[in-house]
């Protein structure tokens, strides 16, 4: 009766998932790689504590199924540095202190890192609206927005000082 | 190479009965495109106004939906310069606020009707039909004096008309004068003798001020209605915006209780949530006179006229949402499938059950954690998929600070081939039709905001 293991590839690594293909991909992240970056807020898409990226795009994890995933790769905050080591995006949520609770940090990094993928420049606006989605009971938007915006800056000056050196 | 010159040599004629056309029309469109200008005048104090008729002009704009052209998101009300997309390229709305320089502060309220009247701006230049004067020309003036004194009292904001990108030789506003003398059918509106005073009111509000068929009404090629199918469906901003009249595709028949309420809450738990451009509407019209919105839906249930057709859909899509779930329901009225089309309907079905079915099929009333039957909903009847595409990949999500039903956008996790599969699921086993044609083309239509 046990159904066919589902291949998905989770932050570079592949993994064979024996679970009912109509699982939210969530469930799997946490109960079976035990990754529990993201969150369960409400389970129904409405507040974006479960935001991980598939094939680059900011995805509400609790509403979609192992069985969609596909060969599409997925990244969860994990993926995108350690403690030690975090990558820019963190690096700018710890600089800001934008973690109050820290419940739906998570998913605003992986949302704001799907932005910062496909729009290294994100004017403020266009910050705003892409986060809009996703919400924060303690009321530290003003900081995670800074810390997009710094993360952003950062990545530009980066590439900014990089460019010439290439 | 042979083969072009002459196709070159044939062009000529062609080209030059085209251009003595144009010539021509561009002659007979100068005699009829000029206007003199209105003398401007000081902006009128708001104390000048009476409060009563400003609270009811501000009742009419909303019915009017004023702000849903003219007030961009991130800008200031009535402020302009929203970019509207149309087949002729892009028009910016303008600044209706009373700044006397780059908005309407010098126009008298008679520039201000003869523009809503006519198309015709104060300085005497032919506005473009983008702007709805073709309804508003029924408008009485009456209504027209309460809508000048609430937008002459609106906060003045400098904010310079931003130039249009319309296609050649579109920008030479005088050819819209052509356009008027085949379309434009000017004078306020005429009650119907024998119809009920509620249904008059209805019918003026809808065909003027409404203007509800500028997107309820196919458009011909020139962009105008096609009013031999007044309210048969047309589109606004890439949605398909469902026929009123008898072609509506919904399976349950609408009532003027429910109607009047959809277009006051967005919500109508036996057809719809309102989405794309129509929350737009019912976020303005819950503003409106309850007893004006309840006109109009008693006209358009008249419209639509007595279901005849509809009734057996109705029992049917009645009888399939109550199955619970989608799963069970057996098609009655189609081919059966194999193959391709078999894969298709599986990998459909799949994506339903993990993607849909916990809030489509949940079996409660439309809440929180419970969505539409979505044999009920009208959009899996559409005659095609333009707008269940964009639900499906956008959702439905009331303006920021709104409130409203809310369904998250799957663009992130569908990709294009399972958004076709689900599809044809909801078609075969939700609407219990034969499939839409040219998926394909539609994904890629609605791709492009």
């Amino acid at each position: 009766m046990s159904t066919p293991a589902i291949r998905i590839e989770v932050n570079g690594k592949q993994h064979d998932i024996s679970a009912d293909p109509a699982t939210p991909l969530l469930y799997v992240l946490r109960d079976d790689l035990a990754l529990n970056g993201a969150k369960f807020g409400c389970g129904l898409g409405q507040c974006g504590a479960c935001t991980v990226m598939i094939g680059g795009q900011a995805t509400l994890s609790c509403i979609t199924p192992l069985s969609v995933v596909g060969k599409r790769p997925v990244k969860t905050v994990e993926g995108l540095g350690t403690a030690d080591t975090p990558g820019p995006l963190q690096q700018a949520f710890i600089e800001e202190q934008a973690a109050q609770c820290g419940y739906c940090i998570a998913g605003m990094i992986m949302r704001a890192q799907a932005l910062l993928e496909s729009n290294a420049a994100p004017t403020d606006a266009e910050i705003r609206r892409h986060m809009a989605l996703n919400l924060c009971r303690c009321g530290t938007h003003m900081r995670i927005l800074r810390a997009v915006r710094r993360a952003a800056d950062g990545m530009k000056g980066e590439a900014a000082n990089r460019g010439p050196h290439e | 190479m042979q083969a072009r010159t002459a196709n070159e040599r044939r062009k000529p004629p062609l080209l030059l009965i085209a251009g003595l056309l144009f010539l021509l029309a561009m002659v007979a469109a100068f005699a009829l495109a000029w206007h003199p200008a209105i003398a401007p005048v000081a902006t009128p104090a708001h104390d000048s106004f009476d409060s009563k008729r400003l609270a009811r002009g501000r009742q009419l704009a909303a019915i009017g939906n004023c702000a849903g052209c003219h007030s961009a998101p991130d800008g200031k009300p009535y402020a302009g310069s929203v970019a509207i997309a149309t087949p002729f390229g892009i028009i910016y709305s303008t600044n209706i606020t009373p700044d006397a320089d780059t908005g309407i502060g010098a126009w008298s309220e008679q520039a201000f009707r003869r523009a809503l009247r006519e198309g015709v701006s104060r300085d005497g230049h032919l506005l473009y039909p983008a702007f709805p004067y073709d309804h508003y020309t029924r408008l009485s003036e009456e209504d027209i004096g309460m809508l000048y004194a609430f937008l002459m009292t609106r906060e003045p904001v400098r904010e310079a008309a931003h130039g249009n990108r319309l296609r050649f030789p579109l920008g030479f506003r005088p050819l819209v004068a052509g356009w008027n003398l085949l379309y434009l059918d000017k004078g306020p509106y005429r009650p119907v003798a024998g119809q009920s005073a509620e249904w008059n009111r209805g019918a003026y509000l809808t065909e003027g001020l409404g203007h509800c068929s500028a997107c309820h009404t196919p458009r011909n090629a020139l962009g105008a209605e096609r009013k031999r199918a007044y309210l048969g469906g047309g589109q606004a901003e890439g949605w398909y915006a469902p026929a009123l009249n008898a072609d509506s595709p919904s399976p349950q028949p609408w009532t003027v209780d429910e109607l009047s309420a959809y277009l006051r809450t967005g919500i109508s738990a036996r057809h719809a949530i309102a989405a794309g451009p129509m929350q737009d509407v019912v976020h303005t019209l819950s503003h409106a006179e309850e007893n004006d919105v309840r006109a109009i839906a008693a006209y358009i249930k008249s419209v639509q006229g007595e279901p005849a057709g509809q009734r057996q859909r109705a029992a049917a899509s009645l009888q399939r949402a109550s199955l619970g779930s989608l799963a069970a329901v057996r098609p009655s009225g189609q081919a059966p499938v194999a193959g391709e089309e078999q894969r298709l309907l599986y990998l459909g079905e799949s994506v339903y059950a993990g993607a849909c079915a916990g809030c489509h099929d949940a079996g409660r009333g439309i809440g929180s954690s419970a969505a539409l039957r979505l044999p009920l909903a009208v959009a899996v009847y559409d005659p095609d998929p333009r707008s269940l595409i964009r639900i499906i990949r956008e959702g439905i999500m009331p303006a920021p600070g709104e409130t409203g039903r809310w369904m998250p956008g799957f663009a992130g996790a569908l990709t294009d081939e399972q958004i076709t599969a689900l599809l044809a699921y909801l078609r075969r086993h939700a609407a219990d039709l034969a499939p839409w044609p040219d998926v394909a083309a539609a994904l890629k239509e609605a791709s492009s905001p």
